[in-house]
């Protein structure tokens, strides 16, 4: 017998078929206001930016990107942009070729309140290890986006989110606190992150 | 009312004065008490080691003897969690009537307040007390309010609190991590005697921080085990059972 | 006697600073948890509802893993099953081997710790980097973890300076943690780039889906899982839930129960290898389906490795989590090591806890683990013969009146012999941090007789 069949046997053996799933968890009412998002992002580390108007976007990224260094910017990103300190990230480029990268610049999707993360969809993020690569990641929000709970931001992941292999949520850059306890940001991956808030992404 | 006085055996022989205090509070609020010489270990330190056997034979033995009572009071917070939850894991057919005395089986300060609904008793204690929350009084009985718990509204005080807060002249004290095990925890304390003893030393260090003149709670044998570290360490507040302090400036 | 938290061993925590250090730390991990659960008004309710997606899943557990088996496979990942940790062990390094893998990067995963897998692959020629700081620090020390989530929590600055000092070159006495983690970043961000194979750990992984889901807060699974073109996951077969839309729940409550943040830094979904690259799954029984199959101790398999158990317990922060000889310390571990240890001394450990209670007050899976603690004594597999010999013969004394009243007039008759330390004193082990208290006079009974019958 292969192990599996063995284990799944066992497995058959020991389960009971009894108790039935609980459904779906009915959450306390809670905000889902950029207040609130911003408040949790900064107690997680984050810097909130904004929110800003689409029209005011690349002007704040200037600010937030000037004299950083390589800037990439993801896919959904360029089109709200003009030209700027930022490159396009390259299609088909190894992840090793980005371990360069001073700041990212992503769309992100689906912020959430009560804990401050932010979700990156695999198509935004083509290669994966960007957003963990950079020194600071800058995430792009649309405020119409916020959703009070983890509840309703997994029921607001599109159908398909699975399909492109990864989907993240973000709360604050990198962190570690395995030497006595003490905070240090930037174990691994970015030292910041920055979400920047827009009332009308398109 | 009547109740019966369920002293365990280690109040009866290692700490009789807290069962004569318990006696005096059940008289003053006019229980007529009836006590059992014959009765002795609820079964606890062999529940406590997993030997199922005896403790059977002892709960068996308790639950027979106690048999027609309508209410068991007993000044030990975890002998009445014995009997009130572990009795069921024990594998003994437990009918009605012994479900029932389960139920019935209760201590001291939750007797008072809960079924009596008393609880200023005219007590006078002037002194400053720190309370001891023991562990299966606070989470197993439901004595107080254990700190991991998150009430959605704010509750009332539990109920050594509130016996506690109605005693003329008592100063109520908490020590910092209110619900910090004491390192007793039975057979624990002699098969890890140093973890037990770091346990309790740190207790006793918290305790002797809120400057209190005494320490109490609703279960002897915490008092006990604080009570060896704090005289070994010299420091800490002088240990005395819920049920003295209720007994202290009775009338008559 | 054993070793297992006993003064006598080495294992235990050292008495002073690093007991006063670790209980700190580690209570203050309690402290936030109850700082972030109490921000949540139906925290309690939401213990309860995780509770029963546990006890649903591991109830259709089967069909559940054949769901997550198939939808994993259709997405493009490989999925393995082991028997037990050797077996895991084989399946790993045969993949590695395949592949020509020199180098490993791997973050945390407590199952991977159970099956000994570092040593395996490091016997076997291979470069096998931790790269959670806390996992690095204890692989650099050549020591188990003493937490599952703060894993060098028993290890001082200065410990950890000296460390990086002598295997990483560090300046000598440094031990400031913002520039040790600095440190310990250029160190491996380096052989992040150069490893050819990453191996992760996971939470959850979702039947509905076939996705595994990864938590950390350093983002070093992350680099580990999508640098090199090997991902190979280690998975007990407990961990899998049924849907998305359950991952919600566990979601809030991990990192809340863990060290009190809303959320991990990182919760990354992946589903399928990504373009170019391998995924590779490994599902492990290793005792996990015997332990379905006994009612009493099913549930302990919901643990989802929160530490919030260690956390709070009084035991563990005084003993440290090498005392309990296992790679999971704490009350989980002793619940476990039972049903999933292979020494023996695991049997013991149910009995190093004074059943406060307060791991099970915590526990967001509603774990009842001092009754777990509590059942696995009633198997008496820690008791000796000579212990039975003795509780029989306690038993018969305390079970009736006359000789227990007998045996307390022979202890106070000897109390002032018995309240002394000296050699063969039966009260020893007790006196050992106490003394006994002051001499209690007649016993109650007799108290009670005097009165009563003086007033009649």
């Amino acid at each position: 017998m292969s192990a599996r069949d063995g284990v799944l046997a066992r497995v058959r053996r020991a389960a009971r078929h009894e108790v039935s799933h609980p459904g779906a968890f009915e959450p306390a009412r809670m905000d889902s206001g950029w207040e609130r998002f911003a408040s949790t992002l900064h107690a997680v580390g984050g810097e909130p930016v904004g929110p800003v108007q689409s029209g005011d976007l690349s002007w704040a990224l200037s600010e937030l990107c000037a004299d950083a260094g390589r800037v990439v910017m993801g896919p959904g990103v360029a089109q709200s942009l003009g030209p700027g300190p930022w490159e396009e990230l390259p299609e088909g480029v190894s992840p090793q070729s980005l371990a360069d990268v001073a700041v990212a610049l992503l769309r992100g999707s689906i912020g959430v309140a009560e804990n401050g993360a932010v979700a990156l969809d695999g198509r935004h993020a083509p290669v994966r290890a960007l957003p963990y690569l950079c020194e600071r990641l800058i995430l792009l929000l649309e405020t119409s986006e916020i959703v009070p709970d983890m509840h309703q931001a997994i029921a607001r992941m599109p159908p398909d989110a699975t399909r492109f292999h990864h989907f993240y949520w973000i709360s604050g850059p990198s962190k570690t606190a395995d030497i006595e306890q003490t905070l240090v940001l930037g174990a691994h991956g970015p030292r910041s992150l920055a979400v920047v808030g827009i009332r009308d992404l398109q | 009312m009547d109740v019966a006085l369920f002293i365990p055996c280690y109040v009866d022989q290692l700490a009789p004065s807290v069962g004569l205090a318990a006696l005096r509070v059940l008289e003053h609020v006019g229980c007529r008490v009836h006590y059992d010489p014959r009765q002795t270990c609820c079964g606890q330190p062999f529940i406590n080691t997993g030997a199922t056997r005896e403790a059977a034979r002892l709960a068996r033995a308790h639950l027979a003897l106690f048999e027609k009572a309508d209410a068991v009071v007993c000044p030990s917070a975890s002998c009445v969690s014995t009997v009130r939850h572990r009795y069921a894991e024990l594998g003994l057919e437990l009918g009605p009537d012994a479900q029932r005395l389960c139920a019935r089986t209760f201590e001291l300060g939750e007797f008072l307040v809960r079924e009596l609904d008393r609880s200023e008793l005219g007590s006078r204690f002037p002194h400053r007390v720190a309370l001891l929350q023991s562990c299966h009084g606070l989470r197993e009985l439901e004595l107080g309010h254990p700190s991991e718990r998150v009430y959605a509204t704010r509750p009332e005080p539990g109920v050594t609190e509130r016996l506690l807060r109605a005693v003329e002249g008592l100063e109520l004290v908490w020590p910092e991590r209110p619900d910090e095990c004491c390192g007793f925890g039975g057979a624990f304390s002699v098969k890890f005697p140093e973890v037990s003893t770091r346990m309790g030393r740190d207790r006793v260090r918290a305790l002797a921080a809120t400057e209190a003149e005494y320490v109490t709670g609703s279960d002897v044998s915490c008092l006990l085990h604080l009570d060896g570290v704090a005289r070994r360490e010299g420091l800490g507040p002088r240990p005395i059972h819920l049920a003295e302090i209720l007994a202290s400036g009775l009338d008559g | 006697m054993s070793e297992l938290l006993d003064a006598r061993a080495a294992t235990l925590l050292p008495d002073g600073e690093p007991l006063r250090r670790h209980d700190a730390a580690v209570f203050d991990l309690r402290r936030r948890r109850d700082a972030a659960v109490a921000a949540l008004p139906d925290f309690e309710a939401l213990r309860t509802h995780a509770q029963a997606i546990k006890t649903h899943t591991l109830d259709y557990l089967d069909a559940y893993l054949e769901r997550f088996e198939s939808q994993a496979a259709a997405a493009g990942a490989v999925v393995h099953w082991a028997e037990d940790g050797a077996a895991h062990n084989d399946i790993v390094h045969g993949l590695l081997r395949e592949r020509g893998v020199r180098r490993v990067v791997k973050s945390k995963s407590m199952l991977t710790e159970e099956c000994g897998l570092n040593p395996y692959l490091e016997a076997r020629d291979l470069e096998v980097v931790d790269t959670d700081l806390g996992e690095r620090i204890v692989q650099l020390g050549q020591e188990l973890p003493s937490h599952i989530v703060v894993p060098a929590v028993h290890r001082s600055r200065a410990e950890i300076g000296e460390l990086f000092h002598v295997h990483m070159q560090t300046p000598s006495g440094e031990s400031d943690p913002v520039r040790l983690t600095e440190y310990a970043r250029r160190d491996l961000r380096p052989r992040f780039l150069a490893a050819e194979a990453g191996i992760t750990g996971v939470n959850f992984a979702i039947a509905e889906t076939g996705t595994i889901v990864v938590c950390t807060n350093e983002g070093n699974a992350d680099l580990g899982m999508s640098l090199p073109p090997l991902h190979i996951a280690s998975m007990g077969i407990e961990k899998v839930i049924p849907t998305l839309a359950d991952l919600a729940t566990f979601l809030r409550l991990l990192a809340r129960s863990a060290t009190g943040q809303p959320i991990t830094a990182y919760t990354s979904l992946v589903t399928g290898p990504r373009a170019g690259g391998e995924l590779h799954i490994v599902l492990v029984d290793n005792g996990r389906s015997r332990l379905l199959a006994n009612s009493t101790h099913r549930s302990s398999l919901a643990c989802i490795r929160c530490g919030a158990c260690l956390n709070t317990c009084p035991v563990y922060r005084r003993a440290g989590g090498h005392a309990y000889g296992q790679a999971v310390a704490g009350p989980i571990g002793a619940v476990l090591a039972p049903a999933l240890s292979s020494q023996a001394e695991g049997r013991r450990l149910p009995l190093a806890s004074t059943l406060c209670g307060s791991c099970s007050a915590v526990c967001p899976v509603r774990i009842d683990l001092h009754g777990q603690l509590l059942a696995w004594r009633r198997t008496r597999a820690h008791a000796g013969a000579g212990e039975r010999v003795l509780q029989r013969a306690a038993a018969v004394v305390l079970g009736r009146a006359a000789l227990l009243r007998a045996a307390g007039a022979l202890v106070r008759l000897c109390w002032p012999l018995l309240a002394r330390r000296w050699p063969g004193n039966p009260l020893g082990v007790w006196l050992l941090g106490r003394q006994l208290p002051a001499h209690p006079g007649a016993s109650f009974a007799t108290r009670y007789r005097r009165l009563k019958g003086s007033k009649r």
